[in-house]
């Protein structure tokens, strides 16, 4: 095909963009396939690519030509797919890279000739680790099998065996493996080796008495596999007995080398019992007899301890242990890793006990003042002014640096017991975050105190949440694309209330008769089979039926029956720039007015607030949660609604949903107030936001959540009967109606 | 009255239940029934609340009146209620009555189910009155000695709407029951189960590995009473992890992914 044609159907799918011609040019060189029906294919994925990146659509051009020769018809959209994951995951580099492989990164995967990827297992195995641990023990992608006692590492992928079933079997033993060497105390302290508050691991003390440690290291970690498979095959009879036809297959580095080292001759042995003959060789029959005695104490790692201080003199000096590949699953002993972790776990408990001695050194001196203080204040706030007097003078610090400067402890406990609190370790990225996270937010708070930060500057503070986003181009979600993040709104205190309290007088008392009507019912229903009492009317009917010869009704109850409104409604109110002026003054009176009709009924309501700015600042303000009573801070925060940013509104209703998803009730309502088009700042538009809302509201009531949407949007009816479908939603033309028609709606909604 | 009599014998437990204690719950229990006070019992499903109910009922050889409460249980459904026999209105008598007349134990299982209104007709009844009103006979009923009444409930399920008024909970001597120590557990789920001591030990790990997947989204771990029931699964002949995936796995959850983890667990075990 002609450059110039191609140009041109380049320029009409990506208008009204205009990129530079020569950067069409270039990226469109590549395409000089003849066959028109694959130029197409290539095309129709342009606009699913080209406003996520422009960069990455040029990429795409240059790389889908010879991607198309390896790729099936059909393959091409899921291979964007891949792509487009790719580029948000792992950005524009990622992304080629991913292209340049087509063979090796795609059709491995779908057409299943790959191996088995740690993230495809992940969410089984985590949770099985995790119940293996009891407790949280994440499973990391590394180069090597290794823990260091706070996560597993895990290789990312296995591919040994053809079918996924094997792999994924060795991905279970890997894992169960590294487990069982924190679950025997792989890395416990020899005796004579205290870890007390030296820099090295006592093991590694311990292997550095030898002449050459690390062959020490090789043979310590042989013989704690020896017996840690030992114990595995205690505690998890079931996996060992599908692993061993594994382990006797694995390859070991004896299998091509010439001069076996002892660790071959071992691990021979250990894994196929291949042994030479006995007396040929005395050293190995005298590490067999010790390799016996390892996996017979399954207890601690003495025994091994003990092999390695009989076989290190008999090693030859020219022998080399490391030459010797540790076994796959063996992985490697992360023993520094370990240290430094037990460090920080150590640093925590002394800062917490600094700060309880803190506050027994001031227990006496304190001026009569700050006595009098405490008992107004209670304990707890007492003691964190405690904290910041000392920390605001460094100077009288007792125990040298500071606990938040790097530094290294032991960690006796590293083997085994599981900190409640370590699970931390792993998300942050300097020491000094860890330390101070690790301590339960005590430490944190400690020295927050010190800074100056106020705590009312802190409370705010929640952790986000994050949300697919649904890309209709592609048909299928952007993974993790919103930042929602829930914020505490100022109270305003103004005349606002009172004011509409005083102007809707009149039509509050009418609200509220209203729906106290609509209250709980309870009403006797006559004529029942079964029920609390006797109807009488019925029984002398029945009498007198029966008198007559004609047969009588078993219909001679009255039931008790209640009509109960178990109903959970959260109200999303739209703070966007647009609803500025008269129109949030009548959201604002309508919230006011639907708050107080609803005390009168016993459902459970929110109202939340939403507005925000691009993907990565999606604000939610409650306003009232659900079980929170309808107080003068509600009414406060009634008033502080205000016009804010944008209307992304499909991640609010995502926080909806999640809302919803801890909350029982048979009835589950949410009603979304806006005043028009979802729409953001960056590319959220349009039929993409229209799109991605409706999903929303899809996905919402996939959960058993009832949409609804009051509007003030004159456009309205064009996108709200397809965002919402037919009957979930309502426009009102006139602003200042709405106060009077919301409660309305609601009324007829639920009754 | 004699067919009253008859139909609270079918309440006696004749046979010594299997109850193996974990703590001085029986001695609570049995100072609590000398003393007329009402027994609370808490735990989680399947750990043995409703089988020590039984076994003290042997204990101290009292007719033992199980009430599963339910959301719709009213209080006649408790009392009592008319009833129209050949073109007579009869009285007759509920579960808590007849249990309160015959001086009989009676427990009402899972009571956070019950609607609270529901509820408060015990009020009386498990404070120092040991008293039943029943309104529509205008009779007042007083508890003899003998009578106690118990009830249960699972605190696990957190839900604003099922938990107990505080003015219903402060009348109870309150038992807090858990699973069992993993030696007790291998001990109670290999002589229920009818299994071999290996096998219960494994059923009792893999017990453990569910109670600690609250985080992954298991509301609750595997009960002892799965267990046994897994053990007579097994003793039937179903091969083990077959009986697991059905006793234990299937009934903790629906969620394709746990069973997938759940069913690595039991590979790994068995």
């Amino acid at each position: 095909m002609e450059l110039e044609i191609l140009k041109e159907k380049f320029y009409r799918l990506v208008a009204p963009s205009l990129p530079n011609e020569w950067d069409v040019e270039e990226a469109l060189a590549g395409l000089t396939l003849d066959d028109a029906q694959q130029i197409e294919e290539i095309f129709a994925q342009i606009p699913a690519i080209w406003p996520v990146s422009h960069s990455l659509c040029f990429s795409y051009l240059s790389a889908a030509g010879p991607a198309v020769a390896c790729l099936a018809p059909e393959e091409l959209s899921l291979w964007v797919h891949g792509l487009l994951d790719c580029y948000e995951t792992k950005g524009l580099r990622g992304a080629q890279l991913f292209m340049e492989d087509v063979a090796e990164h795609f059709l491995r995967q779908i057409r299943g000739q790959g191996g088995l990827r740690l993230a495809d297992v992940r969410p089984r195995l985590q949770t099985y680790v995790s119940g293996l641990a009891g407790r949280e023990l994440p499973l990391v992608a590394a180069e090597a099998a290794a823990t260091d006692g706070e996560s597993i590492f895990l290789p990312a992928e296995i591919g040994l065996y053809e079918d996924q079933e094997r792999n994924f079997l060795f991905f279970k033993l890997i894992a169960s493996f590294q487990w069982a060497c924190l679950h025997a105390g792989v890395f416990a302290a020899p005796p004579g080796f205290p870890s007390g508050k030296k820099k090295a691991h006592p093991l590694e003390r311990f292997f550095s008495t030898f002449a050459r440690p690390d062959q020490a290291r090789s043979l310590y970690h042989f013989f704690e596999t020896a017996r840690v498979l030992a114990v595995l095959k205690m505690e998890l009879p079931g996996l060992m007995r599908q692993a061993e036809p594994l382990l006797g297959q694995l390859t070991l580095s004896a299998d091509d080398s010439q001069e076996l080292t002892l660790l071959d001759h071992l691990q021979q042995g250990l894994l196929r019992d291949k042994w030479p003959e006995p007396g040929r060789y005395g050293r190995i029959d005298q590490a067999r007899l010790l390799l016996d005695a390892c996996r017979g104490a399954s207890a601690d790692n003495r025994a091994s301890l003990e092999a390695v201080h009989t076989l290190m003199p008999a090693l030859d000096q020219e022998e080399d242990l490391t030459r010797t590949e540790p076994m796959v699953f063996q992985g490697t002993l992360l023993l520094q890793e370990m240290r430094n972790l037990g460090l920080q776990q150590q640093t925590s408990r002394e800062l917490r006990m600094m700060q309880s001695l803190t506050v027994k050194l001031h227990a006496g001196p304190r001026p009569p003042e700050a006595g009098d203080e405490e008992e107004r204040q209670g304990g707890s706030g007492q003691q964190g002014q405690d904290t910041a007097l000392i920390v605001d003078t460094p100077p009288d610090w007792p125990h040298g640096p500071p606990p938040w400067e790097p530094m290294h402890v032991d960690n006796p406990e590293a083997a085994g017991s599981a900190q409640a609190e370590s699970a931390e370790h792993q998300r942050g990225t300097t020491v000094v975050e860890q330390t101070t996270q690790s301590a339960a937010g005590q430490a944190g708070r400690m020295f927050a105190t010190g800074s100056g930060v106020s705590q009312a500057g802190e409370e705010a503070w929640q952790e986000p949440l994050v949300y697919d986003e649904w890309d209709y181009r592609r048909k299928g979600f952007r993974k993790k694309w919103c930042v929602v993040q829930e914020r505490e709104m100022a109270r305003v205190q103004t005349g606002f209330i009172e004011q509409t309290l005083t102007r809707y007088r009149g039509h509050i008392r009418r609200l509220r008769h209203q729906f106290e009507m609509m209250r709980t019912t309870e009403r006797f229903v006559r004529r029942q089979r079964d029920g609390n009492d006797i109807d009488l009317d019925a029984m002398v009917e029945s009498l007198a039926d029966s008198h007559a010869g004609l047969p009588p009704s078993d219909r001679l109850f009255v039931r008790l029956a209640r009509d109960e409104r178990d109903i959970a409604v959260h109200f999303l109110v739209d703070m966007s720039n647009s609803t500025a002026g008269w129109v949030g003054k009548s959201i604002k009176e309508a919230l006011v007015l639907i708050c107080e009709a609803m005390e009168m009924l016993n459902d459970r309501y929110g109202i939340y607030g939403f507005s925000g700015m691009r993907r990565l600042r999606c604000e939610i303000f409650p306003v009232k949660r659900l079980n929170e009573r309808y107080s003068a801070a509600v009414r406060e925060r009634i008033s502080a609604i205000g016009p804010r940013e944008y209307t992304r509104m499909a991640p609010a209703i995502r926080h909806m949903t999640s809302l919803f998803a801890q909350v029982e009730a048979k009835v589950r309502l949410l009603i979304i107030l806006s005043d028009g088009k979802p729409e953001d700042y960056d590319d959220y538009k349009g039929e993409y936001a229209i799109e991605d809302t409706r999903h929303a509201l899809l996905e919402a009531k996939a959960r058993g959540i009832h949409p609804f949407c009051i509007t003030i949007d004159r456009q309205a009816h064009e996108y709200m009967a397809h965002m919402y479908g037919e009957v979930n939603s309502i426009f009102i033309d006139q602003v200042d109606r709405l106060p009077a028609r919301m409660p309305e709606i609601y009324r007829a909604l639920t009754s | 009255m004699h067919a009253q009599q008859q139909r609270i014998d079918e309440y006696r437990i004749e046979e010594e239940p299997y109850y193996l204690a974990t703590g001085d719950e029986l001695a609570i229990a049995e100072a609590a029934f000398h003393e007329g006070a009402p027994l609370l019992l808490k735990g989680p499903t399947g750990c043995g609340k409703t089988r020590f109910m039984q076994y003290l009922a042997w204990r101290l050889q009292r007719p033992l009146v199980t009430v599963s409460c339910h959301d719709d249980l009213s209080t006649s459904d408790l009392v009592g209620r008319y009833l129209i026999r050949a073109g007579e209105a009869v009285w007759n008598d509920g579960p808590l009555t007849m249990a309160v007349r015959a001086g009989a134990i009676c427990y009402l299982d899972e009571i956070v189910e019950a609607r609270k209104d529901t509820t408060v007709v015990i009020h009386p009844l498990a404070d120092d009155r040991r008293q039943l009103p029943i309104e529509k006979r205008g009779e007042l009923l007083t508890a003899p000695p003998e009578f106690m009444l118990a009830v249960s409930y699972n605190p696990g399920y957190q839900s604003v709407l099922k938990d107990l008024k505080a003015s219903t909970r402060q009348r109870f001597i309150a038992l807090s029951f858990d699973y069992p120590e993993p030696e007790l557990e291998v001990e109670i789920v290999c002589r229920e189960g009818q299994l071999d001591r290996e096998t219960a030990r494994l059923l009792v790990k893999l017990a453990g590995m569910t109670r600690t997947l609250k985080d992954s989204g298991l509301a609750e771990g595997a009960s002892t009473r799965l267990l046994i029931q897994t053990g007579k699964l097994i003793g039937r002949g179903i091969p083990v992890r077959t009986a697991c995936r059905a006793a234990v796995s299937e009934a903790l959850t629906d969620d394709t992914e746990l069973l997938a983890a759940l069913d690595e667990m039991v590979t790994s075990l068995f």
